[in-house]
């Protein structure tokens, strides 16, 4: 039905000897949840990795709305609206919680060094403009009281939430969240699937590695799931839950 | 909000002003002269390290090559201040684009190591290049500092352009960590993988703040050569380089004002203690280390924790 926004075919990554990601194919539609899934080490990071420009595929191409950005740097990838949260929160511990949101608008503003030693009436609007975004989102994601804590103070479980901030600070069209659920409590996890409908009802595709199977139920519109580097499933949670491999390997074990 | 966030600076400048007017030994007078030089250098320094977290131990060589650029062209082609120093700025930030592009994809330690060494080959051609820069005896004859037909020419004099250019640079500094290009710089400091994923071009943003900060340091190095009328190649060595980043971290890294702070205790310690000038370097590692140890944050930040800590203590009272 919807097209297809963002589109990889054949990623194959290796590190060293070892085969990270095996000639994955899938297709995330507009406007979309799709979860990525799979054992530990299955190469789910290792693909938002590859999608983001932190590191090039080995092989196989990604397109952002038919344009290849495999092989782009991490920045114009960004410049091209995505953007993404990390495994382990990568705030910037030395700013403010504010200012961590407000690097958000950087790709949709423009001012340089000398702008800004000059204090320019031109940087000057942009800063307010930057600095009303950003509280806005900001209180999007529920953090509006913490804006001027240094963001390094913040409990872990909020900076996952902080770096969701930053990220739609970005305003980016395709938006990648590495384990956003990992550490926060049941009804914590209930809030983040909200805001993630949230995001999604802003027309934002929501690509989610998570391994809290209820969260990824709930929302996912499609889910990929991952196994020793290879595609193993791709389909709706009720295809998912119904595969038979899939259930052998990942669903089914003990935990 | 600007004004607000540039009133230290300016009552500062104020106090600075009239200083000079209090004072009646001339000595003390070079001493400020000094300081206000070292705080130049440290400022420029400090934006590279302590908020874009990238280390240079080769900062010494810009200062050398500012103070060379317009020592030369001045003293022996008569050049006017004006194009002297623009030439100095423009050679200096060439040579550390140079320098930048070759050292800023290292990290860390490597990176130490790599600007060391760039460090030391400046050294070495300043020594080598006799006919052009006196060699290791250093160049002598730097006339005083003209502008417009106004010269430089005392202490006093001095003290006042010094300081007026820290100021402008202090306003110009603050701005610009105050700023989206700022922010960016800082979030350098963190994560460079987080800062690409937010769109930040970190090796130019690198580089660009590696030659800014250069600058700063060859703007210094001007106007020491220019206030003591010499300049030898030792104002570019190591021992420099490693003075300079001791200053930041005494009076505290990613803090303006600790910049000023440690280049003011770090000139006036040897002054104090002018006897002990052969355990010089032992004295330097030794502020380092305790420092290190038990005020990471450096002075200013120390001093700040403790207002904020009084401050709780006499409101809880009250
Ligand atoms: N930079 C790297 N260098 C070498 N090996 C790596 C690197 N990054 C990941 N790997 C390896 O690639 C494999 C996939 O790792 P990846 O982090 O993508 O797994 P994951 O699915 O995200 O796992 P988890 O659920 O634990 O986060 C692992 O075996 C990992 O050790
Ligand atoms: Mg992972």
């Amino acid at each position: 039905m919807a097209e297809i926004i963002l589109e990889a075919a054949g990623i194959r990554k290796e590190f060293g000897g070892l085969i990270a990601l095996n000639n994955v194919d899938f297709g995330v539609r507009r406007g979309s949840i799709t979860a990525v899934i799979g054992p530990n080490g299955a190469g789910k990071t290792t693909l938002i990795n590859v999608m983001t420009g932190v590191t090039p595929p080995t092989a196989g191409a990604i397109a952002l709305n038919g344009l290849t950005i495999s092989g782009l740097k991490s920045h114009d990838i960004a410049r091209l609206g995505i953007a993404r949260t990390f495994q382990t929160a990568q705030v910037f511990g030395t700013m403010t919680v504010l200012e961590n949101v407000m690097v958000g608008r950087h790709t949709k503003t423009g001012c340089g060094m000398i702008a800004s030693a000059l204090s320019l009436g031109r940087m000057r609007r942009e800063e307010k403009a930057i600095g009303d975004k950003a509280l806005y989102y900001l209180d999007m994601v529920g953090l509006g009281d913490l804006a001027q804590q240094p963001a390094a103070s913040v409990p872990i479980g909020t900076q996952r939430l902080l770096e969701i901030g930053r990220a739609l600070a970005a305003e980016p069209s395709v938006m990648l969240l590495d384990e956003p659920a990992a550490g926060l409590n049941t009804q914590e996890t209930r809030a983040l699937g909200q805001l993630i409908g949230t995001i999604r009802d802003r027309g934002i595709t929501v690509i989610i590695v998570e391994h809290d199977m209820e969260l990824v139920m709930d929302i996912a519109d499609e889910i990929l799931v991952l196994n020793f580097g290879s595609r193993l499933a791709w389909g709706t949670p009720e295809q998912i839950q119904a595969n038979p491999q899939v259930i052998e390997v990942y669903l089914g074990r003990d935990e | 909000m600007a004004f607000r966030r540039h009133l230290p600076i300016m009552l500062f400048g104020c106090a600075a002003a009239v200083l000079p007017l209090a004072l009646k030994d001339p000595y003390y007078l070079g001493i400020l002269v000094f300081i206000g030089i070292f705080s130049i250098a440290t400022m420029g320094l400090n934006l590279l390290m302590g908020y874009a977290g990238q280390i240079s131990l080769g900062h010494a060589a810009f200062y050398a090559l500012g103070a060379y650029a317009t020592g030369i062209l001045t003293a022996k082609y008569n050049v006017h201040f004006l194009p002297a120093l623009a030439a100095a700025i423009i050679v200096t930030a060439g040579i550390a684009y140079v320098i930048g592009m070759a050292c800023l994809r290292l990290k860390g330690h490597y990176l130490a190591v790599a600007t060391l060494a760039a460090g030391e080959i400046v050294f070495i051609c300043l020594n080598a290049s006799v006919g052009f820069t006196g060699g290791p005896s250093g160049l002598a004859g730097i006339p005083s500092i003209e502008i417009g037909g106004f010269s430089f020419d005392s202490d006093f004099k001095f003290y006042y352009l010094v300081w007026a250019v820290f100021i402008l640079l202090f306003i110009l500094t603050a701005n610009i960590i105050n700023s989206r290009t700022g922010r960016a710089l800082r979030c350098l400091h963190s994560s460079e993988v987080a800062a690409a994923a937010m769109g930040i071009n970190v090796t130019t943003l690198k580089v660009q703040i590696f030659v800014l900060s250069a600058v700063y340091a060859a703007l210094a190095g001007v106007l020491y050569g220019h206030s003591v009328t010499f300049i030898s190649p030792q104002a570019s060595d190591l021992m420099f380089s490693v003075k300079l980043l001791t200053m930041i971290v005494v009076g505290g890294m990613g803090h303006l004002w600790g910049g000023v702070l440690g280049a003011a205790l770090l000139t006036l310690l040897p002054e104090a203690l002018s006897a002990f000038h052969d355990y010089e370097l032992i004295i330097y590692g030794s502020i380092l280390l305790v420092i290190v140890m038990f005020l990471p944050g450096g002075l200013m930040r120390g001093f700040e924790t403790l207002y904020v800590t009084i401050l709780k203590k006499v409101r809880g009272r009250g």
